[in-house]
This record gives structure tokens, sequence and C-alpha cells, in this order.
């Protein structure tokens, strides 16, 4: 199963129009100073991260399933492993690693190495541990697993920034929406 | 020849519709109650099917047109009306749907959900559909 | 770019960001990421806007940050990098250098105003970060490369050459959607300094 996410995934990115990254990751940069600059509490700053992220998700997921052409996923399981090496591959031109699940499966931790949003940043110590400064991604998980039926929570456990020595998302599945899924799709 | 384009919310309720052949015009409302009715016979159709878990209506063919239907993992439904010997749309809905997450669903100023008003979404419907 | 030769901040096993090799600037995005990120910011700023002229300013000021970022990289990376004091020399860098690293492509055109002695035009006719944008009726003004003005004017100040640069939309001939003209315009002391 994971060769076959791994291929698609780079296939996918092959065939999208790319930018240089760094464009992103200034702009990205720009954007988290200015809700720092507008919003005097820093956990207002993630929640308005984690916010934008999933106003972003909820459109996202629609380009996901018309370029990576992926259906249904059997379980949460395999979810993971397309957010990961799909999902993310698509969009940020990175791979994941999918770990630490649960014993009922509903929970796992997705590490990012490379985070491109992340590059040549360096948080002031004020903000170690305060600002979760890729919280976007949270969003944008919890956004497009949203608007393909399953509720999840995401939250940031590990960052880099914060002398971590990895970037980590844990992600919960809280429900499956079954009432929602689309005519004939059950 | 491709004479229309209806696509619908995960509601169902109409969110975009244009012609791109020869075609009455009917008023905004009617639109918006064939765009209705399909959505209620799409689902209906579904529950229906005698073979189990059915997509939905994805073709109906009759001597004066023909309807093929798409509709995504998350519930929005494009469909087109053509000519009944018009060869198979899949590449077609295909398109729209990529137009649609590159012009409407990138586009700041649209609300998700709500009516779309993208020039360059229609722009380049007009170009893939048009003659 | 100083070195650090003590680690204060950092734990012992990681490097001090100002050690850190510098990436070569090849690395790529999907564009839609960045689309989908700047579509967002729009939508921040409007919402927290009150009157409709000032979502091009609150978009330009995010650019001004990000300005001065781009211009050391770039310097950085060029090999013979002097310090530009003509003002043609730094519009060509404009044109050419930070086009190409940020868009892929250098401008289309590069002009001096026949009506002002201080301000120049650099035009794309397909600006890279409205590539999705359709305008609604009522902001058909509005340019949302507003941004890479912000980012230019960042540029220019921090090189030495203080400008005010805003991007405007100009109806093309023959062509159903307008280009996007960059205007800047020098400070005085910029041009008395270049006869």
């Amino acid at each position: 199963m994971n060769k076959k996410y791994d291929k698609l995934g780079s296939d996918v990115f092959n065939k999208v129009e790319k930018i240089n990254s760094e464009l992103f990751t200034l702009t990205y940069g720009a954007l988290v100073t200015q809700l720092i600059k507008d919003y005097e509490d820093i956990e207002q700053v993630n929640i308005k991260l984690e916010q934008m992220g999933y106003n972003i998700g909820i459109r996202l997921i629609e380009e996901f399933l018309a370029k990576s052409g992926i259906g249904r996923c059997t379980d949460f399981t395999e979810t993971a492993e397309v957010i990961a090496k799909v999902g993310f591959k698509m969009f940020l031109g990175v791979t994941c690693q999918v770990t630490d699940w649960d014993t009922e499966k509903k929970e796992f931790h997705l590490i990012i190495d490379d985070n491109p949003l992340s590059d040549f940043v360096e948080l002031p110590d004020h903000l170690k541990h305060k600002l979760y400064y890729s919280n976007i991604l949270c969003g944008v998980i919890r956004g497009a697993l949203e608007m393909v039926q399953m509720k999840v929570k995401c939250t940031f456990v590990k960052c880099s920034l914060s002398d971590d020595n990895t970037c980590s998302i844990k992600v919960v599945l809280e429900e499956v929406l079954s009432d929602l899924v689309p005519v004939g799709y059950d | 020849m491709i004479y229309s384009l209806y696509i619908l919310n995960k509601a169902g309720t109409l969110i975009y519709q244009n012609d791109y052949g020869p075609t009455e015009k009917l008023s905004h409302n009617a639109y918006i109650r064939l765009g209705s009715t399909f959505h209620s016979l799409h689902a209906i159709a579904s529950n229906l099917s005698p073979a189990g878990s059915s997509s939905g209506i994805e073709l109906i063919e009759t001597e004066t047109f023909k309807l093929q239907c798409f509709q995504t993992h998350t519930g929005t439904k494009f469909y087109i009306i053509a000519d009944p010997n018009h060869p198979n749309l899949d590449e077609t809905l295909q398109s729209i749907y990529e137009l649609y997450t590159d012009y409407v669903l990138k586009n700041p100023f649209y609300e998700i959900e709500m009516s779309i008003r993208c020039d360059l979404f229609d722009y380049k419907l007009q170009r893939l559909l048009g003659d | 770019m100083s070195r650090s030769t003590s680690n204060t901040i950092s734990t012992p096993s990681s490097l001090n960001i100002v050690d850190r090799p510098l990436s070569k600037g090849k690395s790529e995005i999907n564009l839609s990421s960045f689309a989908f990120l700047f579509s967002e910011m729009i939508q921040y700023c409007q919402d927290r806007i009150k009157a409709g002229h000032e979502l091009e300013k609150k978009l330009s000021d995010m650019g001004v940050s990000v300005g001065p970022r781009v211009l050391e990289l770039l310097v950085v990376r060029e090999k013979n990098s002097k310090r530009e004091t003509k003002l043609l020399g730094i519009l060509s860098f404009i044109h050419t250098t930070v086009w190409k690293s940020l868009f892929g492509k250098q401008a289309d055109s590069l002009e001096k105003s026949t009506e002002a002695d201080d301000e120049y035009m650099i035009s794309d006719n397909n600006m890279l970060v409205n590539k999705f944008i359709s305008l609604p009726k009522n902001l058909s003004s509005l340019n949302c490369a507003a941004f890479v003005a912000g980012i230019i004017e960042g540029i220019l100040c921090s090189a030495e050459f203080p400008a005010r640069v805003t991007a405007h939309n100009v109806a093309v001939e023959g062509k159903k959607f307008s280009k996007t003209v960059i205007l800047i315009k020098f400070n005085p002391e910029v041009i008395e300094r270049n006869p």
C-alpha cells in the first residue's frame, strides 16, 4: 500500500504547475507576522491560523480529489497514508511519516521533515512553545477531511522551531459523519 | 453539441448554469427549480436501485437530448445536457471539475456553496464547451 | 551576513540558523498552494478593513515586509554581487532577476513614464498572483498584485531607492482581461542623485 501512494504522490506532483517555494515561504511568513501584529494574544494567532487553514482545506480537497483520482478510503489508516504520501506531496512537495497509531486506529501522528512553511524561520524565545507557526496545516487537514465526512481534531505536538527535533501533528478521528455522505457513496 | 451545464452544491442548490448551444432561455427561478428537481431525482434513483449501493443518476438518454452527471466525493454535482449522439462526456466533466477547483475555489471573492460569479471561470468554460 | 560563534539559544545538537547552508533556491511547490494561501490572505484583509481602498494598502503592507528578505536572498546568491547604485540598474534587477526568481520569468516590459520624471512602469501581462482571481463588479479597480507592489517597494527602500509602488489594472486592446502595471514613483532625492 505504501509504495503505491508514494508513486501516486510523485506522479501528481510532477504534473502540477509549480512555482518557486521561496515566494510561498516568505508570503506565509508575512501572514504570520501580520497576525501577530493584529492580535495581541498568541493563542488567538494560533486559532486564526487554524481557521484560515480550515477555509483552505474545504476548498483544497476538491482539487486533491480531481487531480489524484483517489476514491473513498476503506479505513482511517488508509486515509492517513493518503494524506501523508499524496496530499502533502501534491501540495507541499514533501512526504510525511505516519506513526504512533493508538490501539483503536483512531489516532495517529504525522511527522513532517523539511516543512517548507518554516524554511529560514527562527522563532524568538518568547514565542517558542507558544506560537504554533505552521498551525495552518492543522486547519487544512481538518477542513479537507470534513468535506469527505470525517470529523477530526488536529494539534501540533512537536515543532522544530521550538527546539524539538521534528515537526509532528496529532490527528484524532472524532466522528464519521455518515448522514452527510453523498448519495450512492455509502 | 453541448447545450447546457448545471452545477449543484452539496445541498442540491443550483450554483451555476450556462448555455453553450441553441437552447431556450428560461427564467432564473426555472433553472433553480430544475436544479433541485434533478438533485431529488438523483437521490431517489440511488435509493431505488435494486443493485445495492448505487451512485445515483450518471446518464439519461432520450431521443432529443443526453444528460450526463458527475458527482464528486464531496457531494458537488456537475451535469451537462448535450445532443443525443454526443460522445461520452467523462473527460469534459473532469475538465470542468478541474476548472472549478482552479477558477472558482481559488477565487478569494467566491463564497463557498454560493452562486458562482467568476469571470475567469465563465471565460474558460466558454472556451472548453462553446464552439 | 554575520556568523555567530557562540550558541546562545539552540540546544547543542541543532545548528545555529545563520550557520546553516543557504539553499540554492531551486525547490518548488505547487502553484495551487500559493494560490490558496494568497486567497486566504486577501479574505483576511477584506474582513479587517473598513473602506474598499484600504484592501490594497493592507496587501501592500504585507508585501513590504517581504521585500528586504527577497533582496538579501537574491543578492547573496548572485555571483558578483556589487551593490546597485544606478536607478536603471536596480530597475533592471527587479524586471529581470526578481521577477524570474519569484514568478519564473522576466517581467514583460520596463518603461519610463512620459508624464512624470520620477515614474517608471513594470508590466506583466499574466500576473501570476492573480491567475485564479476574478474581481467582483464592485471591486473592478482592485488589483491584488498590490502585494507584489509592496514587495517591490520593500526591495527598493531596502536598496536605498525609496519609492511608492502601486499595482494597476490596464486594459489591453484585443484581450478580454487586463494586464498588471506596477507603477514606481521614486522619492525626489533618488531622482536628484541620478541625473
